[in-house]
């Protein structure tokens, strides 16, 4: 399939194939193939670029899964340098940022999959930061958690997660996809739930009302095919359940984890694949460029090549810092708007579901 | 005025050149100024040494082995950028077979040529030379044959075993091969000559057609194989990548015992026009971005425009495609070099510079012999060719301290040095009351190699007063770099931007280095990178993100037309971005790097090794290769 073919089929709406996206992964010229995602990103977003503030919390770094790709983890709770927040300090965390004067709108809540918590303390985590600061949004428990709670729990996930709804939770964040292949989390998180049960999650998420994002991880064992039919899956569930607000294309970071003996996924090969899923998930509104993974310079070119959010201001990111991400651990909403601005896109502040906020000024730099 | 005697060659790939002349289309100027004669390759050499002509168009190897003191004619050559058709080692076995290969007489350049290309494929044939009309009856069995000139045509098809050694030459070497220029003695053009031998030029090359017919007419050959032969094969600019082949061709022929002199490329002197831009209001973005991406020259107007309103996207997209277009091998360079700061005593006192010490602090450093040594003896060891050697300009180091500095260095270590910036030079200059081309002459006598082009941060007086007053002038900087090209050197030249400047500044930077380029074609490369403001007198005012970065880097690509190489610069804005880089313009990664000073202390951390650097390469798909100074891969 040639790129003028596909490049006809993007101006039509017309939804890409499986050939499409290989041959959209294997084109020579990395600048076509961004000049195309961008087109699709101007028509939907214009140049406005969309992030929020927002607040990292990691309940525990415990975790059963023992996934090969991470360096967050810690085996068990007395392993060193494991720990476990209880609710007032996660409180705190926010009501610091709040007494700081920073208009939060977001907490973001992932964890590890720690099996001796009783599921008590997450709702209790939930209804304390919602009583806290009522209007802001919980964007908590990645699918992967959700699954685990409802194995650990013996309840269903949709019990599972009206409980949480009624705790507090708004919305569910995207990790934990990885790549949707028995094949590849076989080799690098064998102990996660699966594909299908990731996609069920959500699909049951989106039923009841609760939007969420969706994720990549690549750069690890996956091939370009995997990567092609992983996307393909998260537009056929977008299809049928039409709750992905977002879609997250996160590099591998290769540092004091057990798969770290490959090479970290270069800017190249970043933008190609951000290029691609704007492409290929045709349905899915927003492709954020998060910066914690990307880095800065390249989450700012993302924005050229099919990306129109710039994620949030973040405090304090630990999961791609241990991996040995370089970028700082939290910006200033001031600074990511100067970003957008000198990459020559319009910064626009949002909610976690998309409404406007304000249009930051990137000031004069 | 005398007449000028040209001597000149008669093959089909000459013809464009005399054209104008020929044909009397100079205007009574170009009648009454030229006398042309013609000749075989070989004999106008000899016509230019005994003074019986004062131009003549000349193989490379003749001028370089010619014992009288010679100079290049400004942008023309005859040269070829992969298939020459012309030049052609032919026989009835393979060339691994050949025992003997008979040489043409007519070209000593060809000569040298096939006699390179063997030697580094491991063959030793013997040699024979045979007057150029007899050499295709010599071929046969074991012996091949060195056929130059139009015979090339019919005995291509007589021979079962035919290499193109342009082609071969390019492949191996990634520059252009330059067969033949205008040369004569310095003293022999007057004003106004370079002119109208460039229009004899430009008049051949918009009437290929019908010299083919002509040709076509005598030779027996179709018209249409000369025509396509002098647009697609030949190729008669002598810009920097010319140069570059040239240099690294004598260079090669020296190495191997073929040449006795060390050779020096040097060009007349005599003014040259620069090349014009188009300007015209009406043009949309677009078809700016697309003519600027063909390689037409932007005016300084539209490359503000561009720079002021195109998008990053179609900035990079025209900027890649330019790139595309100057190396379609999809070849990125690098090279595995050591940055060297033999001394951090410095009065120029430059207020974005973290790494200077002012004359009289305790923290003054100047490399000793044996810190120097182990430096570039761990640069070898590396596999490095090259030392980056940079001050401080340390009022205590006078030119004799460079002139053993460099001598010591070359007797004792296999290593390029590319040094001294113009700032230095102009202060050696100063301190011993010599002029730039004589403290330049010492420098290169010494063992100077090249220059490279650090310090040009803005090239704006205004600019500068504000950030390095002391600093030598815009206009200094850049007599540094014509008196180092004059001489033979190639540089680079670099631009730092993230001062405030505004795009006027940024552009004129870009058309100062542009104007030189066209008289002197000597810069090979052109870097810039964001001010890294960590820890320096300046605050950070500007913006100095990554997608300035890539705007600035596109637009330099597109504007400087006329410069070969545009490096990214990862050592400054992160390996990334300089990845990224390679899709907005760049095509050579600089430097893996052994040791960096002065960015370092101003807050850039990045190292990468030459593997690393390889990986990147592939990971933006494409082929990394090291070189030289000279862009040459080795």
């Amino acid at each position: 399939m040639s790129l003028s073919a596909i490049a006809s089929k993007v101006r039509e709406g017309a939804p890409l194939s499986h050939a499409d996206g290989l041959a959209l992964y294997q084109h020579p010229n990395l600048m076509e193939v961004g000049a195309l995602a961008n087109d699709v990103r101007e028509r939907l977003h214009g140049d406005r670029t969309y992030f929020n503030r927002n607040l990292h919390i990691n309940p525990t770094n415990v975790c059963v899964a023992a996934c090969k790709l991470c360096s967050f983890s810690r085996r068990g709770a007395d392993a060193d340098g494991a720990f476990v927040l209880d609710v007032d300090q996660a409180v705190d965390k926010l009501r610091a940022r709040l007494a700081a004067g920073d208009r939060v709108t977001e907490v973001h809540i992932v964890g590890g999959l720690h099996d001796g918590l009783p599921f008590d303390y997450f709702t209790r985590l939930l209804s304390s930061l919602k009583a806290t600061a009522p209007g802001i949004s919980l964007k908590a428990f990645s699918a992967v958690e959700i699954f685990f709670f409802h194995r650990l729990y013996g309840m269903s996930i949709e019990d599972i997660l009206r409980r949480l709804q009624a705790a507090g939770l708004d919305s569910l964040p995207g990790g934990g996809a990885e790549i949707l292949s028995s094949r590849v989390r076989k080799a690098i998180c064998p102990n996660k739930c699966g594909a299908d049960e990731w996609l069920a999650v959500h699909q049951i998420a989106h039923r009841l009302g609760i939007k969420s994002n969706c994720t990549m991880l690549f750069g690890t064992v996956e091939t370009l095919e995997e990567r092609v039919d992983h996307l393909l899956l998260l537009r056929a569930q977008q299809a049928e359940s039409a709750g992905f607000m977002a879609f997250i294309p996160l590099p591998f970071h290769p540092e004091n984890n057990a798969l770290g003996d490959r090479p970290a996924p270069t800017a190249a090969e970043i933008l190609r694949t951000v290029a691609v899923s704007r492409l290929l998930l045709h349905n899915v509104p927003h492709i954020k460029a998060y910066w914690v993974s990307l880095g800065l310079a390249t989450a700012q070119t993302a924005l050229w090549f099919g990306a129109d959010d710039f994620d949030g201001t973040v405090s304090e990111e630990k999961i791609y810092h241990q991996a040995g991400s370089l970028s700082p651990q939290a910006l200033a909403s001031g600074e990511i708007a100067r970003l957008v601005c000198a990459a020559g896109r319009v910064p626009v502040e949002r909610d976690t579901l998309y409404r406007n906020v304000a249009q930051a000024s990137g000031g004069a730099i | 005025m005398r007449r000028l005697r040209l001597s000149t060659i008669s093959f089909l790939n000459t013809r464009p050149i005399t054209y104008g002349i020929e044909r009397g289309l100079l205007g009574q100027a170009g009648k009454d100024r030229f006398e042309l004669s013609f000749d075989l390759p070989s004999r106008c050499a000899a016509a230019v040494a005994s003074g019986e002509a004062d131009l003549g168009l000349m193989p490379m190897a003749s001028y370089a082995a010619s014992a009288t003191d010679l100079r290049i004619v400004p942008g023309i050559a005859i040269a070829s950028r992969g298939p020459v058709r012309t030049v052609m080692l032919m026989g009835e076995m393979p060339r691994e077979e050949m025992t003997s290969v008979v040489l043409d007489e007519a070209s000593r350049t060809s000569q040298l040529l096939v006699q390179i290309l063997l030697r580094e494929r491991g063959l030793a044939p013997t040699f024979a030379r045979a007057e150029h009309d007899r050499v295709v009856d010599c071929i046969g069995g074991q012996r091949g044959g060195l056929v130059i000139g139009d015979l090339c045509f019919a005995a291509a098809r007589r021979f079962p075993f035919v290499y193109d050694l342009g082609a071969e030459w390019t492949e191996r070497v990634g520059l252009p091969f330059v067969y033949a220029g205008w040369v004569g003695r310095p003293d022999v053009l007057a004003s106004g000559d370079v002119a109208l031998l460039q229009e004899s030029l430009r008049l051949g090359l918009a009437n290929l057609p019908e010299i083919a017919r002509v040709w076509a007419g005598q030779s027996g050959e179709a018209a249409a194989l000369g025509e396509s032969y002098l647009r697609e094969n030949i190729h008669y600019q002598l810009g920097a990548r010319e140069l570059c082949g040239a240099a690294a061709f004598l260079e090669r022929a020296h190495g191997a015992g073929l040449l006795p002199r060390k050779p020096v490329l040097r060009l007349f002197e005599n003014e040259v026009r620069p090349r014009a831009a188009r300007v015209s209001a009406a043009r949309s973005l677009d078809s700016l971005l697309a003519e600027a991406a063909d390689g037409e020259r932007l005016a300084f107007e539209d490359g503000q425009r561009l720079y002021e309103s195109a998008s990053l996207y179609d900035l990079g997209r025209a900027a890649d495609a330019r790139r595309r277009s100057l190396h379609p091998r999809g070849v990125v360079t690098y090279i595995i070099d050591r940055n060297v700061n033999y001394t951090n005593a410095c009065t120029t006192a430059c207020q974005f510079c973290n790494f200077y010490r002012p004359p009289g602090d305790a923290r003054i450093h100047t490399l000793t012999r044996e810190e120097l040594g182990q430096k570039l003896q761990e640069t070898v060891d590396l596999g490095g060719i090259q030392v980056l050697l940079q001050g401080g300009v340390n009022p205590a180091l006078g030119l004799d301290y460079f002139e053993e500095l460099f001598r010591w260095m070359k007797a004792n270590f296999p290593i390029a040095i590319h040094g001294l910036s113009p700032e230095e030079v102009r202060f050696l200059a100063e301190r011993e009351g010599l002029t730039i081309a004589s403290v330049l002459e010492r420098l290169i006598a010494a063992g100077l190699d090249s220059v490279p082009g650090g310090g040009a941060e803005i090239l704006d007086d205004e600019i500068r007063r504000c950030i390095s007053p002391n600093k030598c002038s815009v206009a200094t900087w850049l007599e540094v770099m014509r008196q180092a090209h004059r001489l033979g050197l190639r540089t680079t030249a670099t631009m730092v931007f993230g001062f405030g400047e505004k795009s006027d500044h940024l552009i004129g930077h870009l058309d100062k280095l542009r104007a030189l380029q066209d008289e002197t074609a000597g810069f090979t490369a052109f870097i810039c990178w964001s001010f890294q403001a960590e820890g320096t007198k300046l605050p950070l005012r500007d913006d100095t993100t990554a997608t300035r970065y890539l705007r600035t880097l596109a637009l330099a690509r597109l504007y400087l037309d006329n410069f070969p190489n545009v490096q990214v610069s990862w050592v400054t804005m992160g390996p990334a971005v300089g990845q990224t880089g390679l899709r907005f313009g760049g095509n050579d990664f600089g430097s893996a790097m052994i040791e960096e000073n002065v960015v370092a202390q101003a807050g850039a951390v990045f190292k990468l090794s030459a593997a690393d650097i390889e990986g990147y390469v592939r990971a933006a798909g494409f082929t990394p290769r090291r070189r030289n100074m000279r862009y040459e891969w080795l």
